[in-house]
C-alpha cells in the first residue's frame, strides 16, 4: 500500500510537523485556559470566577481551534490513523469531548443564568476543565502505548480491541501529570490576567508555587517511567545521538529557570513565554523521539497517511491559511491583551 | 456484520441523534450572520441608531446559539472516527481532505473572527469591526459548502476508485463538484437564510404582537419579509433541481422517497402515479394502501407526462432502503416549503398595500402570528430534508460503494447504548439551555439605553452603579 512518491514522503513529513505544530499550539493557548479553569474550583469569590472566565471570553474560541485543526489535519492527512486511533481512544475521547462542550456551554451561558444556577455552571465550569485535561493526558498516555490492528489483505487496518483497552498504569498517571502541567500554566494566566493589586493575584501566586515543583516532579517521573517501560524511547535515548537529546534536555531546564526567575520578578508574560518555550521544546523532542512512528508500534507516518497527499492542497493550507491563522490569532490576543478586574465578572 | 444487525442500527441512531441535534444550530449562524452585517452595514452606512441597536440584540441570539453550534459540532468531528472509523480510514483520502478545509478554511477562519465580532464593540474601528461581521458571514458559508461538498459525495461519489479498501481520489474537480452538490449546496445555503430570515421575522413579529419597540422592529419585519418574497420560492425551485438529480443519480432513493414500487404497470403502461399518503405492506414489496394521482410522479420527476421512472422492485432486494421515513419526511418537507412560500406572498401582499409600515403593521394580529408559527417551520424542514436524504442513501453509506454495515466501527451493543444515552441527555441539555436563554433574552429585549461603541482603542475599567437589575452591585460599562 505504501506507494507515495519522493515528494510525497517530504509533504508527509510536513503535514507530520503542522499537525504536531497545531496540537503545541492548542495545548499551550488552551492549556492555560484549562488550568484557569482547574484554578476556579478553589476560588470562592463569586465575581472572582466570573472575571476568570471573562478573561477568557475573548479567545478561548480561537484557541480551542487549534485542537480542530488537529483534528482536520489527522483526518485529512493521516485518515487511517484517524479512523482506527478514534476507535481505540473512543472513551477518553468521549469524556473529553463531554468535558470540552460543557465548558464551552458554562462560559457562554454564564452571564444569562440566574445566580443559584451560576454556581452551579461554574461547578461545571471547573469539572469540565478538569475533566477535558485528564481524559486528554490519558489520550495521550494511551497513545504511546499503540494499539492492535486487524491485517487482512486489501483492507486498511483498523482497531481490534475492547473499549477499555486504554487504562493503563501509565496512561492514567499521564492524565494526572496533564492536570498538574494545566495548573501551571494556569496560574500564570491568572498572574498574567489580572490588575496587579488583585486578591485573586495573590492567590495565583502561591497556586503557581506549589504547581511549579508539582510540574518539575510530573516531569521527572514521565520521563523516568517512559525510558522503563517504551524499548523506542530508552533506544533513541541513549543511542549514538545521545548528546542532541542531552542538549535538548539542558535546553528545558534552561526555560524552566528563566520562566521561574520571571514568574518571582513579576514579568508574567514572560513567564508564561518561558513556560510555553519548555513545552515546545518537551514536544519537539517527544516527536523526535518517536519519529518515524506517528502512534509507536502501530502506525509509521508514512503508513497513516493518505496516498493522495498532494503539493497542491498542501500549499494551499500552508501558504494560505495557517499564516493567516496565525496572524489573527495573535492580532485576537493583543486585542484583549488588558488586564482585568474581578468586577470583568459583570462584563460582557 | 449483516445490514440489519442491532449494532448497525445503533450506529446508525447515535449518528443520526448528533447529527440532529447539530443541525438545529448552523444554519442560523449562516443566514444570521449574513442578516448581521446586514444591520451594521446600514448602521455604518446611515448612522441611524436603530439598525446599531438591532445589531446588537439579534448578536446576542447569534452568540448563545453559536455556542450550542459550536458544542454540538466538536462532537461530530470526533464522531466520524469513533463511530465509523472503517468509513472514515476509506473515505479519508477525499472525505477526510474535505473536512480538514473545512476545518482550516470555514471554522479557524470564522472562530478568528467571531471572538472580534463579539468582543471588540468598542474596542476595533467601527470599520474594523464590519470588517469582522463580513468574515464571520463569509466563512460560515464556506463551511456549509465544504459540508455539502462531502456529503454529496457520499450521494454520488464521482472522481475516485475504490481499490484497496481505499477511496483514491483520481480526478479532484470531479469529487468535488460532484453531481449532487451543484443542488444539494445552494439547496442547503438558501435554507440557512430561509431559516434566518424566518427568525428574525418571527422575532420581529413578537414584538410588535406585545406592542413593544414597534418603530424598531417594523422596518426590519417588513424587510426580512421581502427578502422571503423572493428567497421562499427560490428555496422551491432549488429543491426540485434536487430532486431531480436524485432521481437520475439515486433511482432507489428517489423509489424510497416517493414509495414507488413497480416502474410498469401490470397491464405493461409505466406507472405514473404519485402517491399523496402510503404504507409499504408487510412484504415490502408494494403498498398496502395509497391515495394515488396518476401522472404527478413522471411530471415530477422527468417533467414530462408519461415518463418512466424506476421502482424500487426493479432494486436487488438487499440494496432497497427504508421507505416509511423518507417518504413521509420528504411530504413534511415539501409541505412545510409551501407553507413558507404562502407565508412569504401573504407579507409581500400586505407590504404592497402599506399594511406593514410602522402604524399599520400591529393591525394585523393574524398576520403576525402566522409570522411567528412559520419560525419553526423552517427547522422542521431541515430536519425532515436531512433525514430523507441520508435514510434514503441506505444501505449505503458512500452510494454504491461502500454499505453502512462495512463502514460502522466494531462496537459492542452495551457501548453503542452508553454512547447514545449520554449524547441524548447531554445534546437534550444543550437544547433546552439554548432554548431557555434564547426566550430570556428575547423577553428582556433590546438594550436602548448603553451608550453606542464607538471607534477606537478604550481602555478597560470605567464603573457604574447598574441601578436595574442587581441593585448595589456596580455595573461594568465599556467607557464612552
Amino acid at each position: 500500500m505504501n506507494a507515495l512518491t519522493q515528494t510525497q514522503h517530504l509533504l508527509t513529513i510536513v503535514w507530520w510537523m503542522s499537525l504536531g505544530l497545531s496540537i503545541l499550539l492548542y495545548i499551550i493557548l488552551d492549556g492555560a485556559d484549562l488550568g484557569a479553569g482547574v484554578f476556579s474550583l478553589f476560588v470562592s469569590d463569586e465575581d472572582e470566577r466570573g472575571a476568570i472566565m471573562s478573561a477568557m471570553a475573548g479567545t478561548w474560541d480561537a484557541n480551542e481551534t487549534w485542537l480542530i485543526v488537529a483534528g482536520g489535519v489527522l483526518f485529512g492527512t493521516f485518515p487511517f490513523v484517524y479512523g482506527s486511533l478514534f476507535s481505540y481512544l473512543m472513551v477518553p475521547l468521549a469524556l473529553a469531548l463531554w468535558g470540552i462542550i460543557t465548558r464551552a456551554v458554562s462560559l457562554e451561558f454564564r452571564h444569562l443564568a440566574e445566580k443559584r444556577y451560576q454556581r452551579f455552571s461554574d461547578y461545571a465550569f471547573g469539572i469540565s476543565s478538569l475533566a477535558t485535561t485528564f481524559f486528554g493526558g490519558m489520550a495521550v498516555g494511551a497513545t504511546l502505548h499503540g494499539f492492535p490492528l486487524t491485517h487482512v489483505p486489501n483492507q486498511v487496518p483498523t482497531y481490534v480491541g475492547g473499549a477499555l483497552r486504554f487504562i493503563s498504569p501509565f496512561s492514567i498517571w499521564t492524565g494526572i501529570a496533564a492536570v498538574i502541567a494545566v495548573s501551571l500554566a494556569g496560574g500564570l494566566f491568572i498572574r498574567a490576567r489580572f490588575e496587579p493589586e488583585e486578591d485573586i493575584r495573590k492567590h495565583a501566586a502561591r497556586w503557581t508555587n506549589y504547581a511549579f515543583y508539582a510540574a518539575i516532579g510530573a516531569v521527572a517521573i514521565t520521563i523516568g517511567w517512559s525510558v522503563i517501560i517504551f524499548p523506542w524511547v530508552s533506544g533513541k535515548w541513549f543511542g549514538p545521538y545521545f548528546w542532541v537529546y542531552g542538549i535538548g534536555f539542558l535546553a528545558v531546564l534552561f526555560a524552566i529557570v528563566k520562566m521561574r526567575a520571571a514568574s518571582n520578578a513579576e514579568r508574567d508574560i514572560a513567564a508564561i513565554l518561558w513556560l510555553n518555550a519548555a513545552i515546545a521544546l518537551m514536544a519537539t523532542g517527544m516527536m523526535w523521539t518517536m519519529y518515524p512512528w506517528m502512534v509507536p508500534d502501530t502506525w509509521t507516518i508514512y503508513a497513516g497517511a493518505t496516498p493522495q497527499v498532494s503539493i497542491i492542497t498542501f500549499t494551499l493550507a500552508m501558504a494560505g491559511f495557517f499564516p493567516v491563522m496565525l496572524m489573527y490569532n495573535w492580532y485576537q490576543i493583543w486585542v484583549f491583551r488588558a488586564r482585568v478586574s474581578k468586577l470583568a465578572a459583570y462584563g460582557h | 456484520m449483516s445490514d440489519n444487525s442491532l449494532s448497525v442500527f445503533l450506529s446508525r441512531i447515535d449518528f443520526a441523534w448528533i447529527t440532529s441535534f447539530h443541525i438545529l444550530y448552523p444554519p442560523l449562524t449562516i443566514g444570521l450572520a449574513v442578516i448581521l452585517f446586514f444591520f451594521e452595514w446600514r448602521w455604518v452606512a446611515t448612522d441611524d441608531e436603530r439598525w446599531y441597536r438591532l445589531s446588537r440584540f439579534f448578536e446576542k441570539l447569534f452568540i448563545v446559539n453559536f455556542g450550542a453550534g459550536v458544542a454540538t459540532g466538536i462532537t461530530m468531528e470526533m464522531a466520524f472516527g469513533i463511530l465509523y472509523g472503517p468509513f472514515s480510514q476509506a473515505a479519508g483520502p477525499f472525505f477526510g481532505q474535505v473536512l480538514g478545509y473545512e476545518t482550516i478554511t470555514a471554522f479557524m477562519y470564522e472562530a478568528g473572527f467571531i471572538g472580534l465580532m463579539i468582543f471588540g464593540w468598542g474596542k476595533i474601528s467601527k470599520r474594523m469591526h464590519l470588517f469582522a461581521t463580513f468574515n464571520v458571514a463569509l466563512s460560515s458559508s464556506f463551511s456549509a459548502m465544504w459540508i455539502l461538498v462531502a456529503n454529496s459525495w457520499m450521494q454520488t461519489p464521482t472522481g475516485i476508485v475504490f481499490k484497496h479498501g481505499v477511496f483514491q481520489v483520481t480526478d479532484w474537480v470531479a469529487a468535488l463538484f460532484n453531481p449532487d452538490v451543484m443542488y444539494g449546496f445552494p439547496h442547503m445555503l438558501v435554507a440557512t437564510f430561509e431559516l434566518a430570515l424566518f427568525f428574525v421575522a418571527g422575532v420581529c413579529a413578537w414584538f410588535v404582537l406585545k406592542r413593544r419597540h414597534i418603530t424598531l422592529f417594523a422596518r426590519p419585519l417588513r424587510f426580512a419579509l421581502l427578502a422571503l418574497v423572493v428567497v421562499a420560492p427560490l428555496q422551491v425551485y432549488l429543491g426540485d433541481g434536487l430532486g431531480e438529480t436524485v432521481a437520475h443519480d439515486q433511482p432507489a432513493a428517489l423509489a424510497a422517497m416517493e414509495g414507488h414500487y413497480n416502474t410498469y404497470n401490470k397491464d405493461g403502461s409505466v406507472n405514473t402515479g404519485w402517491h399523496i399518503l402510503a404504507w409499504p405492506n408487510a412484504k415490502g414489496d408494494g403498498n398496502a394502501f395509497a391515495i394515488t394521482i396518476p401522472h404527478v410522479l413522471s411530471l415530477l420527476e422527468t417533467h414530462s407526462w408519461n415518463g418512466k421512472v424506476e421502482g424500487l422492485n426493479s432494486i436487488k432486494p438487499q440494496d432497497r432502503p427504508p421507505v416509511v421515513v423518507p417518504f413521509y419526511s420528504f411530504r413534511v418537507m415539501v409541505a412545510a416549503g409551501m407553507a413558507m412560500m404562502l407565508v412569504a406572498f401573504w407579507g409581500g401582499w400586505l407590504a404592497l398595500r402599506r399594511r406593514l409600515s410602522a402604524d399599520t403593521i400591529a393591525a394585523n394580529p393574524w398576520f403576525l402570528r402566522a409570522v411567528m408559527a412559520s419560525a419553526f417551520l423552517p427547522y422542521l424542514a431541515v430536519w425532515t430534508g436531512w433525514w430523507t436524504r441520508e435514510v434514503a442513501r441506505q444501505p449505503w453509506v458512500v452510494y454504491g460503494m461502500m454499505r453502512t454495515s462495512a463502514g460502522v466501527s466494531h462496537m459492542s451493543v452495551p457501548l453503542e447504548i452508553f454512547w447514545l444515552i449520554g449524547y441524548m441527555t447531554f445534546e437534550l441539555t444543550v437544547f433546552g439551555g439554548t432554548w431557555y436563554f434564547l426566550a430570556k433574552i428575547i423577553r428582556k429585549g433590546p438594550d436602548l439605553v448603553s451608550p453606542v461603541a464607538q471607534d477606537g482603542h478604550q481602555t478597560l475599567g470605567h464603573i457604574e452603579d447598574s441601578g436595574d437589575h442587581e441593585p448595589g452591585k456596580p455595573e461594568y460599562l465599556r467607557p464612552a
